[in-house]
């Protein structure tokens, strides 16, 4: 646990982060560094973009199965991290 | 009947099943189809020869059906029991048993009108065209003989027949394909009696037929009482009621049916999850295991993630580490700083210069001094940094680092070690496998694939033979033994106890077998009284070797720097005596380097300043090189221009670029202030070099513009060499521009 501890401490401190937010499987965030409210509301639409992108990714293939997702946006950058039992939600602004 | 019997008979193999046209027989068949779906009382009425014929191509056996089910026995005119036997009693049956199933199909219908039945909807077509095709009309009553197998069997009894006949036809076969295929065979071709399957009287009957007259005129006194029936009064229209009873109410209760709407969608990767995915219950797995695995799965992707951030954030100093493109970042705000800086860059882009892109360093390395680094062997990427302090007194135990370049924040393993770590190699034939030499004369060779608790697989603490002194350098080489065609990978090893030493793993532990001892070579002019203080010294006569290199082409050969500042060529097949000796340099050798790109050449640097180029052959440098006071500590080739090298002085960082100038360096890049620069390494793949110095940093600077990318490096140093050779040989004649610094 220290080593996870440890680890979302160095993402945090990185250039630029915003936000880290930890999901399980059901879209009940976990962990995270945001207020309250945001972090329901990235947790409930970003569960949804993932069950979604991981669905496309398996239909094309079942043996292929989804790693890593990137949002870029005007403003800043979600990094999504998917795992089989949660995921990992970072929000970045590389240019600051 | 007969005669058509007869004509019948004759088509072998075509015909099949005749029925006579016996009243009792016709009853005990109609009687069956009475139990079918026939209500037909016409068919009842119906003797009708039933013979049917098979547009088929099927060889038919005769085999009864039915008797074992049935005491039905059939006769025919002439009294002949032609009842059916059953199928599974003659040998070669199965091709009966699939002309059977032919029948059903193929066959066509019988009394059209009548018919109800789907099959018979089926086979009317067939039965039309059948007649159409000029065939005899008293087709078939091969719709009785439908429903008879229909009826008497039930569905499940002909597909137990069937394996049953053809796996005796398989074996059959089998026999004679193997023992008699050279035999004449006889073979006798034998019709049996013949089996109706099917029975189904037909209403239409051929006007060539014996008993068509009968039937004629039947049809023609049915037709009169037809016509007669209108204004008969034998037929009187009558209606009939039906008593309808007086309907009773009942009420009913019953449970409400509940409905529940169910709704799923499924996709390919379900589908596949479900067939594939490992039989294990979640029951299973108690509460632990899932948290065990929360962690894991959580450091994994925060490894990823971390690296993508760290991405997005150095992805410009990534990309010219790679030497791609950089691209602009379109949504960041574009300040007017930057554009004017641009400008100046392009215009300063000619003159070579280093850029610094990124350094190495976390809170564990930082404060401690960086003592060696190399880079792995597969993973090009990956890179193995040592931390020791050489020089003080304390010594902190020792760390080793693996970065990456694909997080540049922190590294990938950490190594603690006992002793301060002074040299690192890691192996090409294990690419895991990290050998890392210590300040106490320890070696340990640690795997660095696993990510948890790396200790070390074995180490020379326990060896006997084991090095006095600090291992100042490892080397893994490989060696090509004659027999063996692979190649065998050996660590040597340089330390300051004056041997070199060649590990190998006897019984999980290192041991060593010595190469060479460095004896000190003593000077004839230098009779000091020292000589005498100096037999008495606990290290003998041996010499600290400080540095060596294997040649790159031939393994066994190699170059030892010493203490002393004396470079001896040695082999590996000869442990008592140098090949060679190349005395310049009087301050300690700290470093020896050959060039990989000409094998005759290499460089050697030295406390006292200078850096010398020598060719194997000659026993003075061919050229040397000094620029500022101070001791030069390390020295390497660019792996991909031949006359570039970077040395690492006290205080600065030197690149030369011997086909610009040999009297200075390229490059000067000064360190910070207070920091000393201890390593140095060149990348293979790019145009970056990486220093590590004194406060734990490792910097990756880039090279930019160099001339030297143009043409041919080795030509043009060879050419330097052999023009500097000359003259050393012409020192009569004074050169005005190319003196050669002596030291």
């Amino acid at each position: 646990m220290a080593e996870v501890e440890e680890t979302l401490k160095r993402i945090q401190g990185q250039k630029g982060v915003q936000g880290i937010i930890i999901v399980n499987s059901e879209g009940i965030p976990i962990k995270t560094t945001l207020d309250n409210s945001s972090t329901v509301q990235y947790a409930g639409l970003i569960h949804q973009l993932v069950m979604k992108a991981r669905s496309t990714i398996r239909d094309m293939d079942p043996q292929n199965d989804l790693t890593f997702l990137r949002v870029r946006s005007k403003k800043n950058e979600i990094m999504i991290a998917p795992d089989k039992d949660y995921f990992l939600i970072v929000i970045q602004n590389p240019s600051d | 009947m007969s005669t058509s019997v007869a004509k019948l008979e004759k088509k072998k193999r075509r015909e099949l099943v005749l029925r006579p046209s016996s009243g009792a027989i016709n009853v005990s068949v109609s009687g069956l189809h009475g139990s079918t779906r026939r209500p037909n009382s016409v068919v009842a009425s119906y003797s009708g020869r039933y013979f049917s014929v098979i547009g088929g191509s099927k060889m038919l056996e005769k085999s009864a059906i039915q008797a074992p089910r049935q005491a039905v026995r059939v006769f025919d005119e002439g009294n002949n029991d032609v009842t059916p036997r059953p199928l599974y009693q003659v040998a070669p049956g199965a091709v009966q048993a699939k002309a059977s199933w032919f029948f059903v199909e193929e066959i066509p219908g019988g009394s059209a009108s009548d018919q109800t039945s789907t099959t018979g909807g089926l086979i009317m077509p067939f039965f039309r065209s059948v007649l159409g095709s000029s065939r005899i009309s008293t087709q078939s009553t091969i719709e009785s003989m439908n429903e008879e197998i229909e009826n008497t069997f039930s569905k499940q009894d002909m597909p137990i027949n069937l394996p049953d006949v053809q796996k005796k036809r398989e074996i059959v076969k089998e026999q004679v394909t193997e023992e008699m295929l050279k035999d004449i065979i006889d073979v006798y071709l034998s019709e049996t009696s013949t089996i109706s399957l099917l029975d189904i009287p037909n209403t239409f009957v051929s006007a060539d037929a014996d008993d068509a007259k009968a039937i004629i005129e039947r049809n023609s006194q049915y037709a009169e009482v037809c016509r007669n029936r209108m204004g008969s009064h034998k037929y009187v229209d009558h209606s009939v009621q039906t008593v309808n009873g007086a309907a009773k109410n009942k009420q009913v209760q019953s449970d409400s049916i509940t409905m529940v709407d169910a709704a799923t969608t499924v996709t390919t990767w379900d589908i596949y999850d479900t067939l594939c995915s490992p039989e294990q219950d979640e029951t299973m797995h108690s509460p632990e295991p899932e948290k065990a695995s929360y962690t894991e799965a959580v450091v994994d992707t925060d490894r990823v993630m971390e690296r993508s951030i760290l991405r997005n954030a150095f992805q410009p100093k990534l990309a010219a580490y790679r030497q791609l493109p950089v691209l602009e970042d379109p949504d960041s705000p574009v300040r007017p700083g930057t554009v004017e800086q641009r400008k100046e860059d392009i215009e300063n882009s000619r003159s070579p210069a280093l850029k610094c892109l990124w350094a190495f360093s976390c809170e564990l390395s930082r404060g401690r001094s960086v003592s060696s680094m190399a880079w792995n062997k597969k993973n090009l990427d990956l890179l193995a940094v040592g931390y020791g302090e050489l020089h003080s007194s304390n010594q902190k135990p020792g760390l080793v680092c693996c970065w990456s370049f694909k997080n540049l924040m922190w590294p990938e393993r950490v190594i603690h070690c006992d002793s301060a770590v002074t040299s690192l190699d890691f192996s090409s034939n294990n690419p895991s496998q990290l050998a890392v030499g210590m300040h106490d004369g320890t070696i340990a060779v640690y795997n660095v694939q696993s990510q948890i608790n790396i200790s070390h697989v074995i180490s020379s603490s326990k060896c006997p033979d084991k090095h006095l002194g600090p291992v100042w350098q490892l080397r893994w080489t490989q060696t090509e033994l004659s027999l063996i065609e692979e190649q065998v990978e050996s660590l040597s090893s340089v330390s300051a106890d004056g041997r070199i030493c060649k590990w190998f793993v006897f019984i999980s532990d290192l041991n060593c077998t010595e190469l060479m001892k460095l004896e000190r070579v003593h000077n004839k002019k230098k009779k000091a009284g020292g000589n005498g203080t100096e037999k008495k010294s606990v290290l003998s006569e041996l010499t600290p070797g400080l540095c060596f290199d294997f040649h790159p082409l031939d393994s066994g050969l190699y170059l030892v720097g010493t203490w002393e500042g004396l470079i001896h060529k040695c082999s590996c097949s000869n442990s008592q005596q140098f090949l060679q000796t190349y005395r310049k340099h009087f301050c300690p050798v700290n470093c020896i380097a050959w060039c990989p790109l000409s094998p005759e050449l290499f460089l050697s640097c030295s406390s006292d300043w200078t850096i010398q180029l020598w060719k194997q052959d000659h026993c003075s440098p061919v050229l040397g090189f000094s620029s500022t006071q101070g001791a030069v500590y390390d020295i390497k080739w660019c792996p991909k221009w031949a006359t570039v090298f970077g040395a690492i002085k006290e205080g600065q960082l030197e690149i030369w670029d011997l086909s610009a100038n040999i009297l200075d360096p390229v490059i000067v890049q000064p360190a910070a202030p207070g920091v000393t620069m201890k390593s140095l390494l060149f990348h293979t793949q790019s145009d970056c070099i990486l220093v590590g110095d004194s406060a734990g940093h490792v910097t990756v600077y880039q090279l930019k513009n160099l001339r030297a990318r143009e043409s041919n490096q080795v030509n043009i140093l060879e050419g330097l060499i052999s023009s500097a050779a000359s003259r050393q040989f012409c020192k009569t004649q004074p050169d005005k521009n190319r003196s050669i610094p002596t030291a």
